[in-house]
């Protein structure tokens, strides 16, 4: 029984091409080595330093997200600042190209804001995107943000089509944001 | 204080500042899990030795092969000091090195010398091969 079901979450994941996926409190730390495990898969496969770099500076800037963003996270100092955050990623492959979901449980409050700013990505093309970058870059960060918004440009810049996202709604106070990445 | 040296690790660059010849390198990635701990004390150092009266010209070579977006934010910040220092009439020139196929990086180049006006920028090729 045991194995039986967790060879279907298994094989379920194999049939939807992925690669790797995470589910849990993420850290720094498990950024590192989750990163260190995609190069060095893709490197197996024989993939270009900047095919690996594109697909390793999303990766980044998505977990970065889920760490600094995520609704529920639990801080404090265990010897040194610790800061855990709940969240999942996904990795895998998909007609060919790479793909990276994150997902993350965000406050309803904070939904308007990100969506408005997912969608202002979604509306520009290379260019807009390049010089919302170069405009971005420049800018000092928004109160609280922590720079999230050149990180999100980075993001849809490196992909290879337009960016996805969805909300799903779990309680009055918080929903579970997607963001599915093709590079 | 005539040298700033930082050797690299798996995800902070590399940072050697030769204060005396006038020599700044940052080599290797830069995706720091605490961006401001890391950068601090080299923004600390730059500052002290940008200050001083004796200016001479100033080289920095940018060799890393990634960073993110919070550490694109540092380094901005790092090439508006040259910038500030180079219009006050100091020699600067800023060498961007780019691995010959890698395009991402070659538009980042391009991004930050939109700024600089003062500070002579030049991007250079490297055979590719560098750690991905």
């Amino acid at each position: 029984m045991l194995a039986q079901q967790y060879a279907a979450i298994k094989r379920d994941l194999d049939d939807k091409g992925i690669l790797f996926s995470f589910s849990g409190y993420l850290s720094e730390g498990i950024l590192y080595s989750l990163g260190e495990a995609l190069r060095e898969k893709m490197a197996l496969e024989e993939a270009d330093g900047p095919t690996i770099r594109r697909v390793f500076s999303v990766f980044v800037e998505q977990m970065q997200n889920i760490i600094r963003y995520s609704a529920e996270k639990m801080s404090g100092r265990a010897g040194r600042a610790v800061e855990l955050s709940a969240g999942m990623v996904t990795i895998g492959v998909e007609d060919g190209k790479v793909f990276i979901v994150c997902g993350n449980t965000v406050r309803n409050g904070d939904v308007p804001r990100l969506k408005q700013r997912l969608d202002h990505l979604k509306s520009l093309d290379r260019n807009g995107i390049k010089s919302y970058y170069r405009e971005q870059l420049r800018e000092e960060p928004d109160d609280g943000s922590r720079g999230a918004t050149l990180g999100l440009i980075e993001i849809a810049r490196r992909a290879s089509d337009p960016i996805d996202y969805d909300f799903n709604a779990m309680d009055a106070d918080r929903s579970f944001f997607c963001l599915k990445v093709r590079v | 204080m005539d040298s700033l040296t930082i050797p690299a690790t798996g995800r902070t660059p590399g940072v050697s500042f030769d204060f005396a010849g006038g020599h700044l390198r940052m080599t290797g990635e830069s995706y720091p899990d605490d961006v401001a701990g890391f950068f601090g004390p080299v923004f600390d150092a730059l500052r002290g030795y940008l200050a001083r009266p004796d200016g001479g010209a100033i080289r920095f070579d940018m060799e890393l092969l990634y960073f993110n977006s919070s550490s694109a934010k540092a380094l901005m910040n790092i090439f508006q000091m040259l910038e500030t220092v180079a219009k006050a009439g100091r020699p600067v020139t800023l060498t961007w090195c780019v691995e010959e196929n890698d395009e991402s990086m070659r538009e980042l180049g391009e991004d930050f010398a939109e700024d600089l006006r003062h500070v002579v920028f030049r991007m250079r090729e490297i055979p590719a091969g560098g750690s991905p």
